[in-house]
């Protein structure tokens, strides 16, 4: 490390990241519980995700994440199961966002690897790997909600309730600019566009902003985003609105959006890798952009409500060796998916699947990334194994993001809940409609 | 008689090989050689439809024509499984004859943008009518095929083994009719409109007509694919077949080469095992697409002929030798 350190020439960023780092690790090794550590004890972790193609962003960064965690994990001594400790390792199979090739890794993670849980991005691979969970009983978690169904009986979604925290930005917007009163939209016309997009309309329709037009649906294969933004921003509206847009996507419509000279407020599920958007137009044009996922470097998050294990310190470790620009939406979120694991590990004594889940889903709430959170959705999906909570919103400024607050999303649901349902049903995203 | 009696038993050592194949495999090698099996007939019957001259970009969409309506019509109407993947298989070929009208006004590059269009239509048609084609999201939960015992064994078809033999004797079957197509005075006209056109017309053949009946007996075997694909992974939507997979199944075909029936076979079990099995186990696993592009440049340098220009190369060395040998024997 230090060799390609000297090697590379040594910069202000890389020596305070690498020393955040080195910081991180001790106080790893510090702060988590130690106990007696068995090298041939392992428990295995299956992470079948897209690794390359479009959809990559979604999990690349995600493993990466997983992989600091491991070894900050093992450093202070594994995973406590049944007063035996075990070291985590973790089987990365690339699924390409291919169902077919998700059916292929959840075969070999679990019928070879002997893994005991699989952490997925989910959407349309899950339905290849549905098959295999069914027979097999394995626990799977999803970062899409949508996937849930009264049949997912071993599908949980611990960490990111895609899309429905996506309301929590609007509110924001609507209490802190109420003079913004109207509106645009634009998604891929994909399954996770779509659930996305029927989530802003409930939120829209809940703050009082009027949708000048109906969401713009462009094709997921679509590269010239220049007449999409021309068509959208023509009614020259308050507010624009991104939706769950992949990185892909987000990138070249903001350019589009610089360009043509819009100067209005901008909403978005995501900005992964936005200092390179902010690189691309200017800081001036990003200011104020709100979204969903905060840098973990953030002081916010050192709140004693939060519950993800030293976040700077994570942030600071994954910048060090990936790049700072290189941070996304995924990057922590599998990370604290097995947070969630080890805790409901321990807490069963075992690693099996059915006792994992079980130990999980006592009491009816779980210790989420940002707070104590309730195993919520039978409305929405017919089953209750999301973990829903506080989420934060995210406004760059400075060209930096920064999160502004906390916003309950239970809170939000229990006010608006039917506008959301009416939305997802128009949608046919409701779980009774998705089969 | 001694060359038939070779070409038997090569014929059953192979049939024997490809029996016992699986059992030597791991788990998800076995779901791998499923969906080799299933891309086998896709190439395959790619083939018959490059055979007139004619190179479509709309394969696979039309691979997904059966895929969709096989799951429909089992899933809606209650089809027997083998039954609405034939009925697949027919629709996959109505529909190419449908679209054959304005295809066939268009040759060479023209048909090849005009088939991309085509299967664009079609895909996003199944993306915007939700009713009954599940929109973005595809349809989900679609009957496998049904399990049942033939005393010697249990096909239980959610086992990759299971349906691997199912797959092979649709795809054998297949590639035996698709074989005989080529070998007939059919196959060889298809060649003549490829080659001759000119003079084939001049010889009062139907250019049109020919072209038009490849691409509806190619476009029929690849449905049948697609429905096969679709009663084993239990989902489909717009994407599994869209301009990517299209790319895949071009990238087989050239690098496997078109002047014979293996060709393309050959290209897609050689870069499926390398992209699935070799780079994964390799550690390369996301440096695959950069890998295969790699390779796909290369065979095109230094292998224009594609792959099966090295068989045709050994077996014509193992022929002269042969005739060498021969030849020294008879001096003697």
């Amino acid at each position: 490390m230090f060799a390609k350190m000297f090697k590379d020439g040594l910069t202000r960023r890389r020596l305070l990241g690498s020393g955040a780092a080195i910081a991180g690790s001790a106080a790893a090794a510090a702060i988590l519980p130690r106990t007696a550590f068995a090298a041939d004890k392992v428990v295995k972790i299956g992470f079948l995700a897209p690794l390359t193609g479009p959809v990559a962003a979604w999990g690349k960064p995600g493993l990466d994440g997983c992989l600091i965690w491991g070894e900050w994990i093992n450093a202070a001594g594994g995973i406590n199961i049944g007063g035996e400790a075990h070291a985590v390792e973790f089987v990365a199979y690339d699924n390409e966002y291919d169902p077919s090739k998700a059916r292929t890794g959840a075969t070999k993670l679990i019928r070879e690897d002997e893994v005991k849980f699989i952490m997925m991005l989910g959407g349309d691979t899950w339905p290849g790997a549905q098959p295999v969970a069914d027979r097999t009983g394995m626990l799977f978690s999803t970062l899409l909600p949508s996937d849930l169904s009264p049949d997912t009986t071993t599908l949980i979604a611990p960490c990111e309730v895609h899309p429905i925290y996506n309301v929590t930005g609007v509110e924001w917007l609507a209490d802190n600019m109420p003079e913004l009163k109207t509106a645009v939209m634009c998604a891929q016309d994909d399954a996770l566009g779509l659930p996305s997009v029927a989530t802003y309309l409930a939120a829209f329709e809940a703050a009082g902003i009027e949708m000048q037009d109906d969401p713009l649906l462009f094709d997921p294969a679509t590269t010239d985003f220049a007449p999409v933004v021309t068509r959208l921003i023509s009614g020259n509206p308050d507010i624009v609105c991104l939706d769950t847009c992949y990185a892909d996507y987000v990138h070249p419509i903001c350019e589009q959006l610089f360009q043509q000279g819009y100067g209005g407020q901008i909403i978005s599920c995501t900005a992964d890798f936005y200092q390179q958007i902010v690189a691309k137009t200017s800081e001036e044009f990003m200011e104020g952009f709100i979204f969903q996922f905060p840098d973990f470097d953030d002081p916010a998050l050192n709140d004693e409500s939060i519950n993800f294990q030293m976040p700077n310190e994570f942030y600071a470790e994954y910048a060090s060796r990936y790049g700072a620009d290189q941070w996304g939406a995924v990057s922590w979120e599998y990370a604290s998916i097995m947070d969630l694991w080890k805790a409901g590990a321990e807490k069963a004594g075992s690693a099996e699947p059915d006792a994992v889940l079980a130990a999980m889903k006592e009491g009816g709430t779980g210790l989420h990334a940002f707070g104590e959170a309730d195993w919520w959705g039978e409305d929405l999906f017919g089953i209750d194994n999301a973990l829903v909570g506080n989420w934060p919103i995210v406004v760059i400024e400075g060209g930096k993001a920064t999160i502004k607050e906390f916003r309950s999303i239970p809170e939000w649901y229990a006010k608006h809940g039917e506008l959301l349902k009416k939305h997802m049903s128009a949608y046919g995203q409701m779980w009774d409609q998705r089969a | 008689m001694h060359s038939r009696v070779t070409n038997l038993a090569a014929f059953l050592g192979f049939g024997a090989i490809l029996l016992a194949l699986p059992h030597t495999l791991s788990f998800s090698q076995q779901e791998i050689l499923v969906f080799l099996t299933i891309n086998v007939l896709v190439v395959a019957s790619y083939r018959l439809l490059t055979l007139t001259g004619e190179w479509s970009l709309g394969h696979v969409v039309i691979m997904g024509v059966g895929a969709y309506a096989s799951a429909l019509l089992s899933k809606r109407l209650g089809i027997y499984v083998p039954a609405s993947m034939l009925l697949g298989a027919v629709t996959a070929a109505m529909v190419a004859l449908a679209l054959s009208f304005p295809l066939f006004r268009m040759k060479g590059f023209y048909f090849l943008i005009g088939s991309f269009a085509a299967g664009e239509i079609i895909r996003l048609l199944w993306k915007r009518f939700r009713e009954p084609f599940g929109g973005p999201k595809g349809i989900k939960k679609i009957d496998p095929m049904p399990d049942f015992d033939i005393g010697i064994y249990a096909f239980d078809f959610f086992e990759p083994i299971s349906y691997y033999y199912f797959a092979l004797a649709v795809v054998g079957v297949s590639l035996w009719v698709m074989w005989r197509i080529e070998r007939s005075p059919v196959g060889l006209t298809f060649h003549a409109v490829h080659w001759q056109d000119k003079l084939a017309e001049a010889s009062g053949v139907n250019v049109r007509a020919y072209r038009t009946l490849a691409f509806v007996l190619a476009s029929g075997f690849a449905g049948l694919s697609g429905a096969l694909l679709a009663h084993y992974i239990g989902t489909i939507n717009p994407n599994s077949f869209d301009v990517e997979q299209m790319v895949f199944v071009l990238t087989w075909t050239i690098v496997g080469g078109t002047a014979t029936f293996y060709g393309p076979i050959l290209g897609c079990v050689v870069l499926t095992i390398l992209n699935e099995i070799v780079l994964r186990e390799a550690g390369f696993e996301q440096m695959r697409p950069l890998i295969y592009g790699l390779i796909l440049i290369l065979s095109v340098l230094f292998m224009p002929k594609g792959l099966e220009s090295l068989v045709r190369g050994a077996l014509s060395w193992r022929n002269a030798g042969k005739k060498k040998v021969g030849e020294t024997e008879a001096t003697e």
